[in-house]
């Protein structure tokens, strides 16, 4: 369980903060989405919770432990997954070795095995021959199923996507959802989605929205 | 997929790239490996000139005594004759066997009167003039030059004396008459050789001596310092030869040693002293040409020392910037690899490899260009510094004798000057040889310099642009589209 708490934040010298004292729980096996107008602060919240920046006041928890404890490196490394809308991936390497390289920079269970890499990858339509490919030459659909596949195969616990689907057609969307559902429902993760397609936001377990400097959940 | 591996994919991925970096690093490495090539040639040619050209250590007549006598003889009521004094031969070779010294040349001289043959005369009147002065029972009108070898000979080693026909005496002529004769004197007289020549003794009864001419020399200036006594009338012998003339066989005047090594000078010197042990004679080294001849070598090895640093410098400076411009464009694979939670110091690390594998790469090219290039900088560099050096020599040379100060006689002046040149010429052209000629092998320890120079601008390098790299905020590298 991912806990938020007293989480206050503002840039610089802004007269008004984005949100003040913000109290929020992720539980695990669910699909959570977070929609809110642009600029409202959704990329800035989930970089706390991702361990990518430090709020101006406030804790996360993770199973009742300050994640500043764990250090920001570690907690990255070992407890959460990042999907960003693009730029996912390491552009040198085939689809493949970015799946290895994930597992083996995380340390994870399944380190080193080619094939279950393999297999999860073939699971969503890519096949032996594309993945092995320069992920440069995957279409961007393809891109962003890696990327979720890798979030898939690591060991951390909690799943965190920035408009994932930001520029994927409605095919893709679809695809993806299904792939985050699974995330959360078969692998036990808990997923926490930020987006502008309500199609997604829909078909979350939990929709909170972030209007007016509070987050609502619905 | 440790950092290693991601290190070589990204190598080969961005092929175009890597060949760039390693054209850079390899012109950078080029002249590094120069410079450290002519560092390390001018360093040995210094150490071999040090050690083959060396210092002469000269045994001779300590003239202050000499004077001192004769002073002290005329005081009394006989004047007495300045003896040259003489040391035994058992003791010249007992120092020539010290193992710092490479070789010596013993000195002899006597004079004696033409007998079968007519002696050169430079100019009218002066001639008879200097005669007139010298007069007395010693003086002849030739002049026999008795040494251990020609070879060795400073006239001859300067190139002054050119043996143009027959051969050089050597010390297989150790108590023969065989000589070595001028060739104006040979020309004038019809003297060809394996003839024979008679020369006349100025005392003991004026007895003849039958000489066999087996070589003839050619001598380069044939005006004297000495008025009335042409350079062509002197003939070389073995150095036994005026030692019989003048009646002191077994016995010499004058030594030079000249030694294996330089840096032995002031031991070596104090030995010789010791076997000589006698107050007649000064023994004293001369290193004065031997350090000026180092100079170019040494001007070329701080010059040599400046190229490393300076390309080092600019190499790690250029490189640096190369690696913080290309940090910048990959900004999100470095985000990618942070939001994983990869640590900075294993994508450092990774830089690193990466630039470590194009070193390797630019090695192998710097040793294939390296040795080409700092051999025709090298050779450039010492030629140009010799010809300074030349001239430099030739004016210190003219010094003396020009500035023969007012008051000492012109004589006096220019015997200082000739002495000056001909203890140069003993030295200077063993050296040329070596000087000529810079050794740019490479050696391992200059391969090994390349590397660890390589290592440590790739490592500076690195450093600076990790800088850039711990700096960057990971929410930024992700979110800054
Ligand atoms: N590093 C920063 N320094 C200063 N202000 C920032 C910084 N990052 C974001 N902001 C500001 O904070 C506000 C929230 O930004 P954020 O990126 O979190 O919005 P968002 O909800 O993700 O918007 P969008 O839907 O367009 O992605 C914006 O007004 C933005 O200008
Ligand atoms: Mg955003």
């Amino acid at each position: 369980m991912l806990t938020v708490k007293n989480l206050t934040h503002w840039y610089g010298k802004s007269e008004k903060p984005l949100y003040e004292n913000v109290n929020l729980s992720f539980e695990s096996d669910k699909v959570y989405t977070i929609v809110g107008s642009s600029g409202s602060g959704k990329t800035t919240f989930l970089s706390f919770i991702a361990g990518l920046d430090k709020p101006q006041k406030g804790d996360i928890f993770l199973d009742g432990t300050n994640i500043k404890k764990l250090g920001a490196t570690n907690y990255r490394k070992h407890k959460v997954a990042i999907v960003f809308q693009q730029y996912n991936l390491l552009t040198y390497m085939s689809a493949l070795d970015n799946i290895m390289t994930a597992l083996s920079v995380t340390d994870s269970e399944h380190k080193g095995e080619k094939q279950y890499a393999l297999d999860a990858l073939k699971n969503v339509g890519i096949e032996k021959s594309d993945a092995e490919k320069n992920v440069q030459k995957l279409s961007g659909g393809q891109q962003q199923r890696v990327a979720i596949i890798r979030a898939m195969l690591v060991d951390a616990n909690i799943v965190i996507a920035d408009e994932p689907t930001g520029n994927l057609d409605g095919e893709n969307s679809k695809m993806i959802i299904k792939l985050f559902q699974d995330l959360a429902h078969a692998h036990h993760k808990t997923v926490i989605i930020v987006t502008h397609d309500p199609e997604i936001a829909d078909h979350g377990d939990v929709k909170i929205s972030l209007e007016n400097c509070q987050f609502v959940v619905a | 997929m440790n950092y290693l591996k991601r290190a070589m994919l990204y190598l080969t991925h961005k092929k175009g790239q890597s060949l760039l970096l390693l054209l850079i690093m390899s012109a950078i490495l080029v002249f590094v490996l120069s410079g450290l090539i002519i560092q390390n040639a001018a360093v040995s040619a210094t150490n071999s000139v040090t050690k083959s050209a060396g210092t002469t250590i000269s045994v001779s007549a300590n003239r202050n005594k000499m004077f001192s006598k004769m002073r002290s003889g005329t005081s009394k009521s006989k004047p007495k004759t300045i003896t040259t004094p003489t040391v035994s031969n058992e003791k010249i070779k007992k120092a020539g066997k010290l193992n710092t010294v490479a070789y010596y040349n013993i000195t002899n001289t006597a004079s004696v009167n033409a007998s079968s043959f007519d002696t050169v005369s430079t100019s009218t009147g002066t001639s008879g003039g200097g005669m007139g002065m010298k007069g007395g029972a010693s003086a002849g009108d030739i002049s026999i030059d008795g040494v251990s070898s020609t070879k060795l000979t400073s006239a001859f080693v300067s190139k002054t004396n050119k043996i143009v026909s027959g051969r050089n005496i050597t010390t297989s002529d150790v108590n023969t008459k065989n000589v070595v004769i001028e060739k104006e004197l040979a020309t004038q007289n019809g003297i060809k050789v394996g003839d024979s020549m008679t020369v006349k003794m100025t005392s003991s009864g004026k007895k003849s001596l039958k000489l066999k001419v087996v070589g003839i020399y050619k001598a380069k200036s044939t005006s004297s310092s000495v008025p009335g006594s042409d350079p062509s009338n002197t003939i070389y012998t073995s150095y036994t030869l005026p030692a019989t003339i003048t009646g002191t066989e077994g016995k010499s005047s004058t030594v030079t040693y000249i030694l294996e090594n330089s840096a032995k000078e002031k031991a070596t010197t104090k030995k010789i002293k010791r076997i000589i042990n006698n107050s007649s004679f000064s023994v004293s080294s001369d290193d004065a040409s031997y350090k000026q001849l180092l100079q170019p070598m040494k001007n070329v090895q701080s010059f040599a020392k400046k190229i490393v640093w300076l390309v080092a410098i600019a190499g790690t400076i250029i490189l640096a910037l190369i690696i913080i411009l290309s940090v910048r464009t990959r900004q999100r694979e470095i985000g990618v690899l942070v939001s994983l939670g990869e640590s900075k110091f294993h994508i450092v690390a990774q830089l690193f490899s990466e630039l470590f594998v194009i070193l390797i790469g630019a090695m192998v090219v710097a040793l294939l260009l390296g040795s080409f290039v700092g051999n025709k900088v090298g050779n450039q560099l010492l030629s140009q510094q010799q010809t300074t050096s030349v001239s430099t020599t030739s004016g210190s040379n003219g010094g003396p004798g020009g500035s023969g100060a007012p008051g000492s006689s012109q004589t006096g002046g220019g015997m200082r000057g000739g002495m000056a040149t001909q203890s140069a010429g003993t030295t200077s052209a063993a050296n040329k040889k070596t000087l000529k000629t810079l050794n740019t092998s490479i050696t391992p320890s200059s391969v090994i310099k390349l590397g660890g120079m390589g290592l440590v601008i790739i490592a500076l390098a690195v450093c600076v642009s990790a800088i850039s790299i711990l700096r960057l905020r990971p929410k930024d590298i992700l979110i800054g589209e």
